[in-house]
C-alpha cells in the first residue's frame, strides 16, 4: 500500500495555514502551558457565582421542598424536565461526532470531536441534576437503583420510561467518558513528555496511564475507540428514544404519537449541533484556534443543522396534520387549541419553537450564510432558545389543562429558585468547559494529526499533490496499486 | 491492470431472463384480470387490486431510494460512491416506468370506486361515518390523484436532472474550479430531490397510498417506516448489482471496500428499519388505545401471525446476524443472500400493510402476488441492464472519482 495520501483538490482544507505535526502540539497544548487569559478568568467567575446561585437555589428547594417550585398538581413537570430534556438533547452531538462520524470515516470529526465530546459529558451531568431534584426527597434518590433490599418486596417499576431513563442515561454517561478519556490518553502523554514543571509531568503522567506511544499501544486505541463508537452508535439513538418514551407511552394528547422516538433524536442532534457551534465559534476566537477549527467545520456543522432541523419540521408538521387527521377531539384540541393558536395562553412558545428550528434554519441552504460566523453564531443561540421552546410546548401545553376542567392550572410561570436551578446549570456547565479549556487539549491533537497530511494546507498545496490530481485514471491507478 | 469496458452490453442472458420473468409477470396479470379482477367475488377482486397495489407500490419506492442514495451522497460530499454510482444512476431509470405503472394501479383504484382497497372512497360509508367525513380535506379523490402524479412527476424530474448532470463528468476532464462548480450544481439539484422527497416520501405519499386503507388509523411513524423500509431494499439492490457487474468483470474500481460500506448500509438500516418498527409497535402497544391498537390486532392474531413474525425474522434477525461481522460484508455470497433477504423480507412487510386490512380473513400469498412481483423482478433485469449500457460504467472524470479509487473502509 502507498503511503502517499491524496484527497480531491476540490475539498477545503480542514487544517489551515502551514502547520506542521510539531506546530500542531504548540498550538493545541499553549492554552495548558501557559497561564490563562484576562478573559478565561472572567469567564470562570462568572460561571462559578452561576454555579454558587444555582447550588442556593436547590438548597431552597431540598429544604423547603418542592413548593418552592411553581409546579403545580396539573403542571407536574414544569421547567425542570424541560430543562432536562433540553441538557440530554444537547448531550447528544459530542457521542454523534465521535462515534457515528469515525464509522462513516469523516476526517472533519478531529478538529471539534474533543470539545463535542466533553460538552456532551458536561450537558448529560447538567441533565441529570434536574429529575433528581424533581424527586423532592433527593436522599431517596437511591431508590430508582433496583436491587434486592430491605423495603420489602418494593422494587422499581421495571416498566416505567422514567427507569428506564435512568439506565439509558447512565449507560450514556459511562461510554461517552470511557470513549473521551481514552482519546485523551494520547494527549496527556504529550503534555507529559513536554513538562517542564514537576507537577504537571506528575499530575499528567497518572493520567495518561502510562501510555507510550508504542506500536501496540495505537493497536489497541485503534481496536477500542471501534469498539467503543460500535457502542456508541445505537446509543446515541436510544438515549433521546427513551426520553421520548417518558411522553409517548402515556395517553396524554400531543404526548402520545409514534414519531416521538426518531424525532426527538434529530431534535437531539439539532440541539447538540448548535451548541457545538456556539462553543466553537468562542472557543477557537479566544484560544487562537482558527486554523484548526476552520470554516469548512463551521459549514459542515451548518449542513447538519439545516438537515436535522428540517427532519424536526417534517416531524412537527406530520403531528399537527394528525393532531386533525385522527379526528381525536382531545389530539384536536391539545394542537389546535393549546399549541398553535397565538392566542392561547401558551401559543407564543409553539409559534416560537416553530420560527427558531423550522423557518429559520432554512437560510443554511445558502453557502454563504453557513460560511458566516455572525449568522452562524447568531443561529446556534437561537436555535438551542428554539429547543427550549419545544420541551416547554410539549410538557406545558399538554399538561395545564387535563380531562377535568376542575384541575386546570392557572398560567405557570417559574419561580425564582426554578429559574435559578437553571441558571445554576448554565454555571456548572461552564465550569467545567472552562476547566476543561484550560487543562486539557480542546482538540485531539494526536486525531488532527492523523489527518495533516491527507487535509492540511500544506500537504494540499505540495507539488505531489497537484501531480495527483492531473494524472490520469490509468497513472493514478498504478501509483496506489499494490506491489 | 487489466483491461477492462467501461460500457455494459446487456447480455443475451440477461435480455433471455429478464423477458421470460416479465413474461411471467404479464401472464399472470392477465390471468389476474381474468380470474380476479373480473370475478364477481368481492375477495378475489380485491385481491386483484391489493396485489397490485403492493407490489406497483414497493417496487417503484424501491428503486426511487436509489436517487435518494444519490442525492443524499452527493450533499455529504461522499467520494466513495463515485465508482458505482452509475449503478445508482441506472436503477433510478426505472422511476417513470415504475411511477406509471403505479399510476395507473392507483388512479385506476380510484376511478374505478375499488371502496374494499380504500374504503374512505365509499359515498355512503362517507355519510355516516363522522371520522372518515372528517378526514375528507384530506381523504379526497381529487387530491389524492393530483398528488400522486405531483410526486411522480417530481421524482422524475428530479431524478433525470440529475442523472443528466452526472453525464458531463464522462468525457472532458474538470480543472478544480470548474469541477467545484460542476459538484455546486450537482449540490443544488439533489437538494430539490432531496425536499421533494421530504415532503413526498417522508410524509403524504405513504398517508395516500398505504395509511389510507386503514381509513381510521393513523401513526405519525408510518411514512418514516415507510422510508427505512424501502431504503435498505434500494441499498440491497445496489449491491446486487454491484456484484454481478463485478462478476461480469466491469466496475474496475469498485472494490471490496465499497462492498463493505454498501453492506454497512445494508446492516445499519436494517436495524433502524426495526428501531422504527419497535417504536411504532411498542408506543401503540403501551398505550392500549383501542383505535390504535386494532391495526396490529388484525396482524399480530389470526391468518397473519406467521408472517408478522416472519417479517422481523427475515427484516431484522437475518441480515443482523448474516453482515454483523466484517468479512461477511465483503463477501459475494453472503451479501448477495442477504441483499436478497432483505428485498424479499420488504417485500413482504409491504404485504402486510396492504392485505391485513383489505383482504381480512382471506389473505394469502399465492400466484398472484407473487406472479406480479416476478414480473416486477424481471423489469427490473430489463431495465436496469438496459439503463447501465446506455452510459459509461464509470464517470472517469469526476471530480471525486480518484478518492473512490483509493477508498478503504
Amino acid at each position: 500500500m502507498s503511503v502517499i495520501k491524496y484527497e480531491s483538490a476540490v475539498r477545503g482544507p480542514l487544517i489551515d495555514g502551514t502547520k506542521d505535526y510539531h506546530q500542531i502540539t504548540e498550538d493545541i497544548l499553549k492554552p495548558i502551558e501557559t497561564t490563562p487569559s484576562k478573559l478565561w478568568k472572567i469567564g470562570f467567575t462568572i460561571a462559578v457565582l452561576l454555579l454558587i446561585f444555582g447550588v442556593y437555589s436547590v438548597y431552597r428547594e431540598v429544604t423547603y421542598g418542592i413548593g418552592e417550585w411553581n409546579i403545580n398538581k396539573t403542571i407536574g413537570w414544569g421547567w425542570d424536565i424541560t430543562n432536562f430534556v433540553w441538557w440530554v438533547g444537547i448531550g447528544h452531538a459530542g457521542t454523534l461526532i465521535s462515534a457515528i462520524l469515525l464509522l462513516f470515516r469523516q476526517g472533519w470529526r478531529t478538529g471539534v470531536n474533543r470539545a463535542a465530546e466533553a460538552m456532551t459529558i458536561f450537558a448529560v451531568i447538567c441533565a441529570g441534576q434536574f429529575p433528581i431534584f424533581h424527586m423532592g426527597r433527593v436522599w431517596m434518590a437511591f431508590f430508582v437503583m433496583p436491587y434486592p433490599n430491605t423495603r420489602g418486596p418494593l422494587w422499581v417499576n421495571f416498566t416505567s420510561p422514567l427507569l428506564w431513563d435512568v439506565f439509558a442515561i447512565s449507560t450514556y454517561f459511562t461510554v461517552s467518558l470511557l470513549f473521551w478519556y481514552s482519546g485523551l490518553l494520547p494527549d496527556f502523554a504529550t503534555i507529559r513528555d513536554r513538562a517542564k514543571i514537576k507537577w504537571r509531568k506528575r499530575f499528567y503522567g497518572v493520567a495518561a496511564f502510562g501510555w507510550t506511544g508504542s506500536t501496540k499501544h495505537w493497536q489497541r486505541f485503534e481496536s477500542l475507540s471501534l469498539v467503543l463508537a460500535g457502542l456508541s452508535t445505537p446509543l446515541v439513538l436510544s438515549v433521546h428514544t427513551i426520553v421520548s418514551f417518558d411522553f409517548a407511552t402515556s395517553v396524554i394528547p400531543g404526548w402520545h404519537t409514534t414519531i416521538f422516538p426518531p424525532y426527538f433524536v434529530a431534535g437531539a442532534v439539532f440541539s447538540g449541533f448548535a451548541m457545538v457551534q456556539s462553543l466553537m465559534i468562542i472557543t477557537r476566537k479566544v484560544l487562537n484556534l482558527q486554523e484548526y477549527i476552520t470554516m469548512e467545520h463551521i459549514e459542515v456543522m451548518n449542513k447538519v443543522i439545516v438537515l436535522t432541523g428540517s427532519i424536526v419540521g417534517i416531524a412537527y408538521i406530520t403531528e399537527l396534520f394528525m393532531a386533525w387527521y385522527s379526528q381525536n377531539p382531545y389530539e384536536g384540541y391539545a394542537f389546535y387549541y393549546s399549541r398553535a393558536n397565538l392566542f392561547s395562553p401558551y401559543g407564543w412558545s409553539y409559534w416560537g419553537m416553530m420560527a427558531c428550528n423550522v423557518i429559520s434554519p432554512q437560510i443554511f441552504w445558502f453557502r454563504k450564510l453557513r460560511r458566516n460566523l455572525t449568522v452562524t453564531f447568531f443561529m446556534s443561540v437561537l436555535i438551542n432558545v428554539g429547543m427550549w421552546f419545544e420541551r416547554f410546548v410539549i410538557i406545558v401545553t399538554s399538561l395545564y389543562r387535563d380531562y377535568l376542567p376542575s384541575s386546570w392550572s392557572y398560567y405557570y410561570s417559574p419561580s425564582t429558585w426554578e429559574i435559578g436551578f437553571y441558571l445554576g446549570t448554565f454555571g456548572l456547565f461552564f465550569t467545567c468547559f472552562f476547566l476543561f479549556a484550560k487543562w486539557f487539549p480542546v482538540i485531539a491533537i494526536a486525531e488532527v494529526k492523523s489527518i495533516l497530511k491527507k487535509s492540511g494546507n500544506k500537504y494540499k498545496n505540495e507539488e505531489l499533490r497537484h501531480e495527483l490530481e492531473n494524472d490520469s485514471i490509468e497513472e493514478f491507478t498504478k501509483k496506489f496499486s499494490h506491489h | 491492470m487489466a483491461t477492462y469496458s467501461n460500457t455494459f452490453e446487456q447480455s443475451a442472458g440477461n435480455k433471455k431472463w429478464g423477458t421470460i420473468l416479465t413474461g411471467i409477470g404479464i401472464l399472470t396479470l392477465l390471468a389476474g384480470i381474468g380470474l380476479l379482477g373480473f370475478s364477481g367475488d368481492e375477495h378475489s377482486k380485491t385481491r386483484f387490486w391489493a396485489g397490485l397495489l403492493q407490489n406497483s407500490v414497493y417496487f417503484l419506492l424501491v428503486v426511487n431510494a436509489a436517487m435518494f442514495f444519490l442525492c443524499a451522497t452527493t450533499l455529504g460530499f461522499a467520494g466513495f460512491t463515485i465508482s458505482f454510482r452509475r449503478v445508482a444512476e441506472a436503477i433510478s431509470t426505472l422511476v417513470p416506468v415504475f411511477g406509471v405503472l403505479a399510476l395507473v394501479v392507483l388512479l385506476a383504484i380510484v376511478f374505478t370506486d375499488q371502496t374494499h382497497i380504500y374504503h374512505w372512497m365509499d359515498t355512503v360509508t362517507r355519510e355516516n361515518d363522522k371520522i372518515i367525513l372528517g378526514k375528507s380535506g384530506f381523504l379526497s379523490k381529487p387530491f389524492f390523484v393530483i398528488w400522486t402524479i405531483v410526486a411522480v412527476g417530481g421524482w422524475t424530474i428530479f431524478g433525470a436532472k440529475m442523472r443528466k448532470i452526472s453525464r458531463e463528468a464522462d468525457d472532458t476532464a474538470m480543472d478544480t474550479e470548474t469541477a467545484k462548480k460542476w459538484l455546486f450544481k450537482n449540490s443544488v439539484h439533489a437538494s430539490l430531490f432531496i425536499v421533494c422527497f421530504g415532503l413526498t416520501v417522508a410524509s403524504t405519499i405513504p398517508w395516500f397510498w398505504l395509511m389510507s386503507i386503514d381509513a381510521h388509523w393513523y401513526s405519525t411513524m408510518y411514512s418514516w417506516y415507510v422510508f427505512a423500509s424501502t431504503f435498505v431494499a434500494g441499498m440491497a439492490l445496489i449491491a446486487l448489482y454491484i456484484i454481478y457487474l463485478k462478476n461480469q468483470g466491469h466496475l474496475p474500481f469498485t472494490t471490496k471496500e465499497h462492498l463493505h460500506d454498501i453492506g454497512k448500509f445494508m446492516f445499519a438500516f436494517s436495524i433502524f428499519w426495526t428501531y422504527l418498527w419497535f417504536s411504532q409497535f411498542m408506543l401503540i402497544w403501551y398505550a392500549n388505545i383501542p383505535e390504535e391498537t386494532e391495526y396490529f390486532r388484525i396482524r399480530m392474531h389470526g391468518e397473519y401471525r406467521g408472517l408478522f413474525w416472519l417479517n422481523l425474522i427475515l427484516n431484522f434477525v437475518t441480515p443482523f446476524l448474516l453482515l454483523m461481522k466484517a468479512n461477511a460484508k465483503r463477501n459475494y455470497t453472503i451479501v448477495t443472500f442477504a441483499a436478497v433477504v432483505i428485498i424479499f423480507g420488504h417485500w413482504l412487510d409491504f404485504y402486510l400493510m396492504v392485505a391485513p386490512s383489505t383482504m381480512k380473513a382471506h389473505g394469502s400469498i399465492g400466484w398472484f402476488e407473487i406472479g406480479v412481483a416476478i414480473g416486477y423482478v424481471g423489469l427490473i433485469i430489463l431495465l436496469v441492464g438496459r439503463g447501465l449500457s446506455k452510459s459509461p460504467l464509470v464517470p472517469m472524470h469526476h471530480p471525486l472519482l480518484k478518492e473512490s479509487i483509493i477508498h478503504h473502509t
